[in-house]
């Protein structure tokens, strides 16, 4: 293990060395240890070294319409002010007065030209800009204001209305992070025309459960749908497509790893299903917004569910209702796993409509949305009940004295027959069925790479871990293999409102 | 006689709220006994059933979304929610939990179509298994209830949690 300055590893760096040793034999063999779902030093690792450094989604610009509007966001634990200034350029402000560190953010949300600290009354412009210091001519005379405005987000960037914010000067770009994944992303976010805005406000709500489990759900777990969720089935309320037996359906299953993210799909070959948007949502899905082997994907596509790296997720479902009686209809949720402790997480989640729907779809879709997903979602409640077992035994004496392992070996080669879709035209590694783990062990080793290299190193490995290229080559780990470090140090770009905020004007 | 009217109607009052209080406690008891088919049969077929986020907003107290819930139900899907609490595979409700709904501060105002505006606070134990932990979710409900002979069957509740960041696992009970 390289030397580090990490508080957490410097306090227990044998452990540290112990415990990154029996991760990494367990990644080897396709198998993470169980312990690490409940761990504080793990837990303080991912935040120095994994949350301190990804980009980690923020929200969508179109919760924050207006000039003023603003959100109240986090990554990890840092509190940020999402924030869309009197220019109209969105900012992530560090929620911490310049002069004594108090928060000046006291909501969720609002809308405001300013932000006035409630210790000693320094007042900053929503740009950032500190424009009032309360006695300034005796106190602080030649305190240069414009040194002194709120901090940035040290980087900031967006795709599609989605906000991303990384805590590190350096790194690659937003757009080598997505990488090819955008060819998923772009028919999720891009497909209508007007674009996908927020519906309401996010679902936020804190569980059990290390975050990790959601991110590994996400990352291609098409094998829980039938057993987890079968009472969604049973009742009627999403289709035997949907939510039936991974692997045993009428659908055309894949999962694809693309540049460290992955996703699931089901397809109906050959027909127009649009995820059964309703005719007037299909009717804004414009073949120009993509391209058409993208617009393809999109017809025959019963639901699309992903993970991009850390932690965040989508699920674009299909054929699910509220209510056997009704129609069924598609949403796209988004969702975020913050972590607030090895054993406690706050979930986000979002729901999406395109922007030119009617009141009256977007209703049904975010009713649709909720009453599956969210606190109350009669998918999420059964997920959540089963991931906080997890949690707990990943906290037992038994699980570390034995190095008891999670099994993460479906769909490698050693347990099954490996098929491969080398006809699909997007990108990444793409598998013709939906039985297999290897996205997640992919999730694993991105994670482990973070992990095992200290925030000052510049030479992060980004190999894709067993299976990769094996298809497709060119689509995964091409545009991640090295470099995360150094090449893009000091790489401000103001237009995406990454200088700090207090440098401007 | 004004004596007499004053007293006239502050018994009517006072009967009206001893009838909504006697109602909300039976419906309390059967969500607590777990007869959700039961509970279902004091709902109108046209109910409202609400429960938006609470939103957090520097000079307001009191601020719900107009367009975020935990529950946007109508009859269907509460039939709907009930009938998958009472399948096989419902994993948030196995083992059934245990609450204990407290419905405090009743209000009720007679409204002139007869209907019932009735008002209630909410604090509802929340225990699952064989774990000592629990939770307490607590609100205020505001609810139209329509006369039926001597009881009720409720036409809206709309629930208003207290919650801004509720720390619970999932939402599987009706509020």
């Amino acid at each position: 293990m390289p030397p580090t300055e990490s508080k957490a590893t410097a306090q227990q760096p044998d452990e540290h060395a112990d415990l990154l040793a029996e991760i990494e034999a367990s990644l080897g063999e396709g198998k993470l240890p169980l312990q690490t779902f409940n761990d504080e030093t793990v837990h303080q690792l991912e935040l120095d070294r994994l949350f301190g450094r990804e980009w980690i989604f923020v929200g969508h610009e179109s919760e924050i319409p207006e000039e003023g509007d603003y959100a109240r966001r986090y990554i990890a634990g840092d509190p940020f002010i999402f924030v869309r200034d009197i220019n109209g350029d969105v900012q992530v402000l560090f929620d911490s007065c310049r002069h004594r560190g108090a928060k000046l953010c006291r909501a969720e949300q609002g809308n405001t030209s300013h932000f006035r600290c409630p210790y000693h009354g320094w007042t900053y412009k929503n740009t950032g800009d500190l424009v009032g210091v309360p006695q300034k001519e005796v106190a602080f005379k030649n305190l240069d204001q414009s040194e002194h405005g709120l901090h940035s987000a040290p980087r900031v960037d967006s795709y599609a209305g989605l906000v991303f914010a990384s805590l590190s000067d350096s790194g690659e770009s937003l757009e080598e992070h997505l990488g090819e994944f955008t060819w998923y992303l772009d028919i999720q976010f891009k497909l209508p025309d007007g674009g996908m805005e927020v519906i309401g406000e996010p679902h936020r709500w804190v569980v059990e459960t290390n975050w990790k489990t959601g991110a590994d759900n996400f990352a291609g777990d098409s094998y829980h749908t039938g057993f987890a969720h079968h009472s969604i089935k049973q009742l009627g309320l999403g289709g035997d497509d949907t939510v039936g037996i991974a692997g045993a359906g009428e659908t055309k299953d894949r999962h694809v790893h693309c540049d460290g993210h992955t996703t699931s799909t089901r397809m109906v070959e050959g027909e127009e299903v649009f995820m059964t948007y309703p005719d007037e949502i299909v009717d804004l899905f414009n073949p120009d917004n993509v391209t058409p082997d993208q617009y393809e994907a999109a017809k025959e596509a019963l639901s699309f569910t992903g993970s991009v790296f850390p932690n965040l997720a989508f699920l674009n479902f299909g054929d699910i209702t509220d209510d056997p009686n009704k129609d069924v209809t598609g949403f796209l949720g988004v969702r975020k796993w913050r972590p607030l402790g090895p054993n406690k997480t706050e979930i986000w989640s979002w729901a999406f409509a395109p922007k030119r729907a009617s009141e009256e779809t977007k209703e049904r879709i975010y009713k649709v949305y909720m009453s599956n997903f969210g606190p109350s979602g009669n998918f999420e409640q059964d997920d959540v009940s089963i991931w906080n077992g997890i949690t707990d035994v990943a906290d037992s004496t038994f699980a570390r004295h034995h190095e008891v392992d999670l099994n993460y070996q479906m769909g490698t080669e050693e347990m099954s027959e490996v098929a491969y879709d080398e006809e699909w035209p997007g990108p990444g590694t793409v598998y013709a069925i939906n039985l297999e783990e290897v996205g997640m062990q992919k999730f694993h080793d991105q994670w482990f790479d973070h992990l095992s290299t200290p925030r000052d190193g510049e030479t992060m490995s980004r190999d894709c871990g067993g299976g990769c290229g094996s298809a497709k080559a060119d689509g995964c780990g091409s545009t991640r293999t090295d470099d995360c470090g150094s090449a893009h140090a000091d790489d401000h770009d103001p237009a995406t409102g990454s200088e700090p905020a207090g440098g401007g004007e | 006689m004004a004596a007499n009217t004053d007293r006239d109607s502050e018994l009517d009052r006072f009967l009206l709220k001893q009838r909504v209080e006697r109602f909300l406690y039976e419906e309390a008891s059967l969500l607590d006994r777990r007869e959700q088919t039961e509970w279902l049969a004091l709902l109108d077929e046209d109910i409202e059933y609400k429960a938006p986020l609470r939103v957090t907003r520097e000079h307001v107290n009191d601020s719900f979304s107009r367009s975020a819930y935990y529950f946007d139900e109508d009859y269907g899907s509460l039939e709907a929610r009930i009938q998958r609490f009472e399948s096989e595979y419902a994993w948030s409700e196995r083992p059934p939990s245990r609450t204990r709904r407290f419905v405090t501060n009743v209000r009720a105002t007679e409204r002139d179509d007869g209907a019932v505006d009735a008002e209630s606070y909410l604090l509802l134990y929340y225990g699952q298994g064989d774990d000592s932990s629990y939770t307490f979710l607590a609100g205020r409900r505001e609810d139209v209830l329509r006369p039926n002979g001597e009881t009720f069957t409720i036409a809206k509740r709309h629930v208003f949690l207290d919650h801004a960041v509720p720390e619970i696992d999932k939402i599987s009970v009706f509020l």
